[in-house]
């Protein structure tokens, strides 16, 4: 097989062969770092690579399964985290010149977690630094510089998890951690045309991982599909006592199998008319042609619309007021001058300065949202709309005043924890991808991993991706 | 009501709320950048007494603790970004909640005392910490 078409199969043909010990491990992590080390640089997809590390686990994995001791489904598969998951022992900059030399003693839990099943990390994927914390302009707010778009180098991938979306979009590994407080791997999925998850918040532990906004973090999977990000989400989830945050044990454990969902009823379906202002002509024309694609084999959905009220100015204000207080010794230092950004280099100094009592009003705000949400999802499992309205952007744009559209999506389902997939449900006439959103109310992981994958049985822009060989 | 928008990190500047009077219609189809007109400033005029006097009690702390690390632009666009913290604040506090209403802090008390009880000094009749 060709090495462009083995970078690209599923998890689940991965693992398939593996198994059955017609694929080794190493020579799929070679593979994947030969592929890494010649094309991440054109994209500015890594933060670093850890070559000595994925042959080592590599090596491990094929012994193992050579003996009969097959871990699962991710057992020898490569993947990148995002570089603000601590790994022992390895620099884990947040993207971030202060940070450029920080090593931590100690795993990530979510790592920790891969480590458990088998998988191999092959590097750390570039960010945006501090995951965009500070504010940012532009999309070279990040120490290795902007990544690149692997559908036109001269477009952005979105961020923070900019490099996570690179990596699987150019086939450099099989998926990649990500993190969102607000849209950062939806965002990054729907620029990259590749499958993002961001689960319930509270399911995944943080431990181990850059604190931004603590009441928002997120962590969650890029991959080839909904599946996919099913089946990394099934590794990571779970109550974590190092991170008081993740729900109890039966809330946070998250077991699949596409059996699962055939025990499932047909979901309910809403689609959302109020979830963008405007879209892009091209982006438009995408989503439209999904909503006719999902109402043929969904005929009973329904059109949905979003309360209106300020949730983004109080999403706004919980995440500078948390992120000033995570980065309060940045700031305070002056520090936080190093930042490659200029307005990552003074936004801190004005979050800093939001009163106590405006935050709890965002507070208050959030809690009278989720009630509004919650009784939505009473007649819906899943709300669709699209994932963002534009597409990718061009490098050099000033993203703070050139790219401006409301995101009450983005601020209610953040705000509110609620899981959603990004998948790819299209192009533009500059072939340049266009992402599907999938809601639902938190907890309902599965409910969005299941409305996820039925588009994708019927589609089969999840296969496309970009020459970049 | 309308942000910027990339990604939420530029949210994180709540003065990134300052594009609220963005148009709707704004997009464009050419295929060259922008994609949007760039955002008008806020408008300080239209912000109430009290509210300009918030921004700038805001801005003079700011100038107090760190002006002396600021360069005169960034100072300027400190300012900026005041005013459209204050249209975003605005919004935030014109919406009516009751003293009464929940509020999405959660405290989770720390349930594994079992844990810590066993630190605690052992003061049985034959414990040398016992008088």
């Amino acid at each position: 097989m060709p090495s462009e078409d083995l970078v690209y199969l599923p998890l689940s043909e991965l693992a398939k062969r593996i198994e059955s010990k017609k694929l080794s491990p190493v020579e799929l992590t070679r593979r994947f770092l030969d592929r890494s080390e010649k094309l991440g640089p054109r994209f500015n997809a890594y933060a670093r690579l850890t070559p000595d590390l994925a042959l080592q686990q590599a090596e491990v994995a094929e012994k193992e399964i050579q003996h009969g001791h097959y871990r699962g489904p991710l057992h020898g598969i490569p993947y990148a985290a995002k570089d603000l998951l601590s790994v022992k022992g390895l620099p884990t900059t947040w993207g971030a010149k202060p940070y450029a030399n920080q090593v931590f003693d100690y795993d990530a839990t979510v790592i920790s977690h891969l480590n458990r099943v088998g998988a191999v990390l092959i590097g750390k994927a570039a960010m945006i630094e501090l995951a965009g914390g500070m504010g940012y302009r532009f999309a070279s707010a990040s120490l290795q510089g902007p990544t690149r778009n692997p559908w036109n180098t001269d477009r952005w991938t979105c961020g923070s998890s900019s490099g996570s979306a690179a990596i699987v979009a150019a086939g450099l590994a099989a998926f990649a951690i990500g993190t969102e407080t607000w849209g950062s791997i939806i965002c990054p999925s729907a620029y990259c045309g590749v499958s993002g998850l961001r689960p319930t918040y509270g399911r995944v532990s943080r431990f181990g991982t850059m604190a931004l906004a603590p009441s928002m973090d997120k962590i969650g999977p890029l991959a080839r599909s909904a599946e996919d990000c099913a089946r990394v989400f099934a590794a990571i989830a779970g109550h974590d006592p190092k991170d008081r945050s993740t729900l109890p044990i039966d809330k946070a454990a998250f077991t699949y199998s596409p059996s699962t969902e055939l025990k499932s009823r047909a979901l309910n379906v809403g689609w959302l008319t109020n979830a963008w202002t405007s879209m892009e002509p091209g982006v438009a024309k995408a989503v439209h042609t999904s909503e006719n694609v999902i109402r043929k084999y969904s005929p009973h959905m329904k059109e949905a619309t979003l309360p209106v009220g300020p949730w983004e100015d109080a999403a706004n204000i919980i995440v500078a007021v948390e992120c000033a207080a995570s980065f309060r010794p940045l700031l305070r230092s002056g520090r936080v001058s190093e930042l490659t950004d200029p307005l990552g280099r003074i936004a801190g100094y004005l979050n800093e300065q939001f009163s106590a009592a405006d935050y709890l009003q965002a507070l208050k705000v959030r809690e009278i949202l989720q009630k509004k949400i919650d009784n939505l999802f009473d007649s819906f499992d899943v709300l669709i709309a699209a994932a963002q309205p534009i597409a990718a952007t061009r490098l050099e744009l000033n993203l703070e005043t050139d790219a401006v559209f409301p995101d009450p999506l983005g601020a209610i389902g953040n705000l509110c924890g609620l899981p959603a997939v990004a998948v790819p449900c299209g192009f533009t006439e500059s072939n340049l991808p266009v992402g599907l959103q999938f809601l639902a109310r938190a907890g309902g992981d599965l409910a969005v991993i299941q409305g996820a994958r039925t588009y994708q049985q019927h589609t089969e822009w999840h296969r496309k991706h970009p020459k970049v060989a | 009501m309308s942000i910027s928008r990339r990604d939420f990190a530029r949210r994180t500047v709540i003065a990134s709320a300052a594009a609220s009077l963005v148009p709707a219609n704004i997009f464009i189809t050419a295929d060259a950048a922008p994609l949007f007109q760039a955002q008008q400033p806020p408008d300080l005029a239209k912000l109430s007494p009290t509210s300009q006097a918030e921004l700038e009690s805001r801005m003079q702390t700011i100038l107090g603790q760190y002006g002396g690390r600021l360069s005169e632009e960034q100072k300027a666009d400190l300012r900026r970004l005041c005013l459209a913290a204050e249209s975003s604040l605005g919004r935030l506090r014109a919406y009516a909640v009751e003293n009464a209403d929940g509020i999405s802090l959660y405290f989770k008390p720390v349930i594994d005392r079992e844990k810590k009880l066993s630190i605690v000094p052992d003061l049985s009749p034959h414990s040398p910490n016992n008088p």
